[in-house]
């Protein structure tokens, strides 16, 4: 809303796009699908919805048009969402074999470095209490079997 | 009957935590109550379920309204007025649900498979139109989350047995709400901001009073039947036009009333007909059956004692969320710095997912729709459509099978009854709104 439009029309034609590949693949797997002699068969519904989608979006990307030509605004921080995209993604890996308290504490610490915490060390500090008092309230009080790195917790 | 549940000391409690999360999640920026119910959801499948839904309404009554208001205008006027609006519109809601529930239940129960199609078309046509900015965007939403609901089965699985039992709701709620917004935080680069609590002394002048309480009823009025987006557009306008002064009391007054009452009257068609009309009410709904609980008018003859129960801890809940408000220890809440408030979201937002899903795949799941959840935010698309589409467009292909094989295939079954007909053109009129509002401001200017 207080934002400037530039961003805005960028991120609906990439949405639009994203969309309007979503209605093809959601029409490819509804294709594939077995007829049937209900009225009504698996494939109508995803048949609806793929080509709404490619509508939508397709229309998304009218509004949005032109915008792609114009140029840049301020650069915007991408690297950092990377990273933290990356951290998520080592987080549900990592999970398993390193336990819910270490993973919960490093995705703590890095995504508050990464939103630009001032202090590290403080950060760490929180991380870790915030990661043990999640594992006792959750693992421990309710029962939700989190799961234990190789030094059990 | 209900009261003596309500006021049982669990369920008191119950409803303390619930709206004490509301309210919590109500004032820190980027979150609301739908992510917060679907967090708590995986986490409370052990709960009673009257406990569980008298909290679930807690959190949703206590934030609905918070998010809002404290986002546009915070100022001393919001203090003063709001948290006696919110009362006044939470409790006359609750008066109104109390009287309107058993009636519409009575009436839904008799509706079948036709009627229901309809129902949710009316409900398709309203989140689209009136949720976002533009008819374009609130459609995208929706068709972007019913996308989501079709994967499951043997629809858009790709082959992987992680897909086959579709994607749990919570995981999507809290991927494109909680994450998409820790991301959109991420990207514009504010995490050093702090969120600055308001101050000054929440007390109620007698002059007031007599500005307010006009206003607090208009709000009631229009937040009730219309819902939460509407209802404080259209309040704040009315507010607006009536007052002779600056109308800043007025205009907060009056939201602040149509938001709580809102929360309640989304009860209604929830409650009543089985119909989430809001994403934090879609939520609640996919809680019903995981506590063995069937959705719909029946749950009036088949779990009276907990439907009543919920309706009473509405009063005692907007009891409790006044002395909440009024009291000084929410004022030291929202010190907490913007990075470690979402920080604190990623680490719980991994929780809820691995509780809900179990498995790592579910996590992946929850980082990719996270990213597709800021494309929307930062696309300004409305994300709340999304939520209503992807746990009601299942259920509206099902009703629609079950309309078609009762009729043999014949699609004017669909418009079979004077009512069917009705609620059609209720959808037709609803999508032409935003057209007929966008060509008359076109007119004035």
């Amino acid at each position: 809303m207080n934002r400037p439009p530039g961003p805005e029309q960028r991120a609906s034609a990439l949405l639009g796009l994203l969309m309007v590949v979503a209605g093809v693949v959601v029409l490819v797997d509804a294709a594939r699908l077995p007829g049937s002699d209900e009225a009504l068969g698996p494939a109508a519904a995803p048949t609806l919805i793929g080509v709404l989608l490619g509508l939508l979006g397709g229309g998304l990307l009218v509004q949005a048009r032109g915008s792609l030509r114009t140029g840049n605004g301020k650069p915007r921080r991408l690297w950092r969402l990377t990273a933290l995209v990356a951290t998520l993604l080592a987080f549900a890996f990592l999970l398993p074999i390193m336990g819910f308290v270490f993973c919960a504490a490093v995705l703590f610490v890095s995504a508050a470095l990464l939103l630009g915490a001032p202090h590290p060390a403080r950060v760490v500090a929180y991380g870790w209490t915030l990661a043990v008092v999640v594992f006792l309230v959750f693992d421990v009080l309710i029962g939700l079997s989190l799961p234990a790195g190789p030094w059990g917790f | 009957m209900g009261f003596a549940d309500a006021l049982a000391p669990a369920n008191l409690l119950w409803a303390l935590v619930g709206v004490t999360i509301g309210v919590a999640v109500g004032a820190l920026p980027g979150i609301g109550p739908a992510p917060a119910v679907a967090l708590l959801l995986p986490l409370t499948f052990r709960l009673d379920p009257t406990a569980a839904l008298i909290m679930f309404a807690g959190v949703y009554y206590g934030g609905s309204s918070a998010s809002v208001l404290l986002g546009t205008h915070a100022s001393l006027e919001v203090n003063r007025v709001a948290p006696i609006g919110r009362f006044v519109g939470g409790t006359i809601g609750a008066v109104a649900l109390l009287v309107a529930a058993p009636f519409v239940a009575g009436i839904a129960v008799h509706f079948g498979p036709p009627e229901y199609v309809a129902l949710m078309a009316v409900v398709f046509a309203t989140v689209s139109a009136l949720a976002g900015p533009s008819l374009l965007k609130g459609a995208a939403s929706l068709v972007i989350g019913a996308a989501i609901g079709l994967v499951g089965q043997n629809r858009l699985t790709f082959g992987m047995p992680s897909l086959f039992d579709g994607i749990d709701v919570v995981v999507v709620v809290i991927a494109l709400f909680a994450l998409g917004g820790t991301f959109a935080h991420l990207v514009e680069g504010t995490g050093e901001s702090r969120f600055e609590p308001v101050r000054g002394k929440p007390v109620l002048s007698r002059e007031d009073f007599r500005r307010s309480w006009p206003a607090w009823l208009r709000g009631t009025a229009l937040g009730f039947p219309f819902g939460a987006k509407v209802s404080a557009y259209l309040s704040y306008r009315v507010e607006k036009r009536l007052s002779r002064n600056s109308g800043a009391i007025e205009g907060v007054a009056g939201p602040a009333a149509a938001l709580s009452a809102a929360s309640v009257g989304a009860l209604l068609p929830l409650l009543a007909i089985g119909l989430p009309t809001s994403a934090t009410a879609a939520v609640i709904l996919t809680a019903f059956p995981s506590y063995g609980l069937q959705p719909g008018p029946q749950l009036f003859s088949e779990s009276g004692d907990l439907v009543w129960a919920l309706i009473a801890s509405l009063f005692v809940g907007h009891i409790l969320l006044l002395a909440l408000t009024l009291s000084p220890a929410r004022v030291r809440l929202p010190t907490i710095p913007a990075y470690g408030i979402h920080a604190g979201v990623l680490v719980f937002a991994c929780l809820g997912a691995f509780a809900a899903g179990g498995t790592i795949a579910a996590l992946v799941v929850l980082t990719a729709l996270g990213l597709v959840g800021l494309l929307m935010r930062e696309a300004g698309v409305p994300v709340a459509p999304a939520v209503v589409g992807l746990v009601l467009a299942p259920s509206a292909e099902q009703q629609l099978r079950r309309a078609l094989a009762s009729s043999e295939g014949d699609w004017t079954v669909l418009v079979s009854s004077p009512l069917t007909v009705t609620l059609w053109i209720v959808a037709v009129l609803v999508l032409l709104t935003p057209l007929v509002v966008a060509l008359r401001a076109s007119r004035r200017s």
